[in-house]
């Protein structure tokens, strides 16, 4: 019940709501008038704040006298779903421009459109089903990227492949530094401390080279933020009369 | 007084390239004293201790090994005091000198005189895409160019117009000032010792006399040794590292800029000086030479001067991205494109004298240092946290400014300078002739023909004092950076040699 009203309203509470929890009840009046009935000056709605007072009542009675409520408190079922809709009613006066562009058709694409944002597949995906694991191992062979005793860890490797390599950017900036595409021998690269082992040297340079990678790109849109804060601030001049050369 | 043969007692080559200033040759010595040479170079360190025994002390400078260990007998020093190749006499400390201070020691001190009054002076290179081939032609008329956009010489005045306000923001800015009013590229912070901007800076802690002086300076080159050359790549040492500062060939041609903080940093010197001499009193610290005013890290004088000095390091840093603009415009101009299609990028931007807190390893233990270095460069190994990305690999770029009309290189940091000389090495050629003795012995003419005979365009303001400037009046800057190299402190990577050169 209410359900539909107050998703109209974008109420948070929706799903939790219940009108016999007097607690909640009393919230959301006050979170009507608040946000959408407006009727009170906001020093005057302090009576309602105090949700836990036992004052509450006789306040709430003299609000709906002040609204015009055809309901007293003796229903609260009648009188909320009231409630409800005198506050859409003023939502709804407040924007009407907004809804009026609201057709059945316009209603009906969107739900169409909602329906198959659900049918995506990959929200139906079983991520620990045996095809799904066997899939994501013939696409890292495929990529030649070593295996990993869990499968979403390749997933995120193949991803980063994918990004790195065969999107169309890097497909286009790939070939435009062919001519100096440097490769950097590793052997002559300097790990710069003792690993003590030949393969773990080895690793330890990679990951290095990686790291340095990730810092060229945070320098790279350091430099990208201070030319976008040039744009507004920088106006170099200079003016030659004020030049003077000494003896 | 001792015989200059009792003095030899305490001097000892501890290796091929270094030589060992034992406890005993000062008084208090707290640390051991080593310098760099090779058999020329230690010929004339050797010589000027001689000289100074002679003549009983009288006349002149304190010798550079004197200065040395009267350094390594300062209050709160750790490792050692170290001379590097092109070492010469300065004030209190040599210039070539590097110290280290330990910021948790309350007795530790700063010395204005281990910093210089050239504060912060460095120099930067910028690179270009032309070849020697593409300049030659118009090599006089783009020397004239460069001339008519940097003003030179002692008392020029800048073409950057700056107000008073716009002085107190660079001086707390740095190159962060000159990236915001679009004198400089994003990318030439990235290659800047310090990012072109040291945080401590203080502009209130500046004097109104130093502030005065420095305002009309910005965007000028001064004189003494500073200068901007424009160079050609002559020997590439190291490929890779060379590539990766974009060096690519022979005959490539560079830019160097050498200056400073003009005025401004040296009246921040003499103003700390005069304000240390009264906290030395109060403090009773006891140092062997009169110049090497100091004072506790912690007390109020040193504060003050750490965030005077920085925000001095910070107007150089203005004042050099301002000479980078006026050299790309001066290069647009001439070319006629873009001094982005000329790829004039920074290479790097070197500090030669400076006081920095950084971190090292004492007796393998980690510590916090005050460094100070006096005409010497940082050269950070490859992987230091504080050197760019793109030099990761290399160990930082060091840039060694000739002397007008020799050639000047580029070196990379090593571990093992980490390790020796606090990740340091040499800036230049160094002094060997006091500049007095240089306009006694040498003919200003004769300095410019010989410039000329090599093929070498100069523009200079004051060529009558060009004497102090010329290669004789310098140890040999190939000396000073192979032994620098042979001790492994620093890695040989590109040589330059000069076409053009502009001088105060």
């Amino acid at each position: 019940m209410f359900k539909r009203k107050l998703l109209a309203l974008e109420c948070s509470e929706v799903d939790r709501f219940d009108i016999n929890d007097e607690g909640r009840f009393r919230a959301l009046v006050l979170w009507l008038e608040d946000q959408k009935i407006r009727h009170l000056k906001i020093e005057d709605r302090e009576p309602l704040r105090n949700l836990a007072s036992n004052e509450w009542n006789k306040a709430f009675q003299s609000y709906l006298t002040e609204i015009n409520s055809p309901h007293d408190g003796s229903d609260r079922k009648a009188l909320l779903d009231w409630l409800l809709g005198y506050a859409i009613r003023l939502e709804y006066g407040d924007q009407v421009d907004k809804y009026k562009s609201a057709t059945p058709e316009s209603f009906k694409e969107r739900k169409e459109q909602q329906l198959s944002k659900s049918i995506n597949p990959l929200d139906n995906l079983d991520f620990n089903s045996p095809e799904f694991k066997a899939g994501i191992t013939s696409l890292a062979m495929m990529l030649q990227i070593p295996p990993h005793s869990n499968h979403l860890e390749m997933l995120k490797a193949i991803c980063i492949v994918i990004k790195e390599k065969f999107t169309q950017e890097a497909i286009d900036s790939a070939g435009k530094t062919k001519e100096k595409d440097e490769h950097i021998p590793l052997d002559k690269t300097e790990l710069g401390f003792e690993a003590g082992d030949y393969i773990i040297t080895e690793a330890a340079k990679i990951l290095r080279l990686l790291h340095l990678r990730d810092l060229r790109d945070l320098q790279t849109h350091i430099n990208q933020a201070i030319v976008a804060v040039q744009a507004i601030t920088a106006n170099p001049k200079t003016d030659s009369r004020l030049g003077k050369v000494g003896f | 007084m001792r015989t200059y043969q009792e003095e030899l007692k305490f001097i000892e080559k501890s290796s091929p390239n270094c030589w060992h200033i034992k406890k005993g040759f000062v008084d208090n010595m707290k640390v051991d004293g080593y310098f760099y040479a090779n058999p020329s170079l230690e010929k004339l360190m050797f010589d000027e201790l001689k000289q100074s025994c002679n003549s009983k002390g009288f006349g002149g400078f304190l010798p550079g090994m004197k200065q040395i260990a009267n350094v390594a007998a300062l209050p709160g020093i750790v490792g050692r005091s170290v001379g590097l190749p092109d070492v010469h006499s300065g004030y209190g400390f040599a210039i070539g000198n590097i110290a280290a201070f330990d910021v948790s020691d309350p007795k530790a001190v700063v010395s204005p005189g281990g910093v210089g009054f050239d504060i912060n002076c460095g120099v930067r290179l910028l690179r270009t895409n032309l070849h020697l081939k593409d300049v030659s032609s118009v090599k006089e008329q783009l020397a004239q160019c460069l001339f008519d956009h940097i003003p030179v010489g002692v008392g020029s005045k800048g073409i950057i117009p700056m107000t008073a306000q716009n002085l107190e923001e660079a001086l707390e800015m740095g190159m962060d000032w000159s990236l915001r009013e679009g004198y400089a590229w994003a990318e030439d912070k990235e290659h800047c010792e310090e990012y072109g901007r040291m945080l401590q800076a203080d502009p209130s802690k500046v004097s109104s006399r130093a502030k005065k002086r420095g305002l009309p300076q910005l965007g000028t080159l001064g004189a003494g040794n500073h200068y901007a050359e424009i160079q050609v790549v002559e020997e590439i040492y190291d490929q890779y590292a060379a590539k990766k500062m974009g060096i690519e060939f022979k005959d490539q041609v560079c830019v160097m800029i050498h200056s400073g903080s003009r005025g401004m940093g040296h009246q921040v010197a003499t103003d700390a000086l005069v304000a240390m001499e009264k906290a030395m009193k109060r403090d009773q610290i006891d140092v062997n030479d009169r110049q090497l005013a100091c004072a506790h890290i912690q007390s109020e004088e040193g504060q003050d001067y750490l965030k005077a000095m920085a925000s001095a390091a910070n107007y150089a840093w203005v004042n050099r991205s301002s000479m980078t603009f006026l050299t790309r415009q001066a290069f647009a101009k001439m070319f006629k494109t873009t001094p982005d299609d000329l790829d004039m990028h920074v290479i790097y931007d070197v500090s030669h004298n400076i006081a920095k807190v950084e971190e090292h390893f004492i007796d393998n233990k980690q510590k916090t240092l005050l460094v100070h270095r006096k005409g010497s460069t940082r050269a950070f190994p490859p992987h230091h946290p504080l050197i760019p990305v793109d030099y990761q690999l290399i160990g930082q770029p060091v840039l060694i400014g000739g002397t007008m009309g020799t050639c000047s290189y580029v070196l990379t940091g090593t571990e093992q300078g980490m390790v020796e000389t606090f990740g340091t090495t040499c800036h230049g050629a160094g002094r060997a002739l006091s500049r007095a003795k240089s306009r006694r012995n040498l003919d200003y003419t004769d300095v410019l023909s010989a410039l000329e005979q090599q093929g070498i365009s100069i523009r200079i303001a004051s060529p009558k004092l060009v004497m102090e400037e010329a290669p004789e009046s310098y140890k040999n800057v190939t000396d000073v950076v192979d032994t620098c190299h042979a001790a492994n402190i620093s890695k040989k990577c590109i040589k330059l040699r000069p076409i053009a050169v502009i001088k105060g």
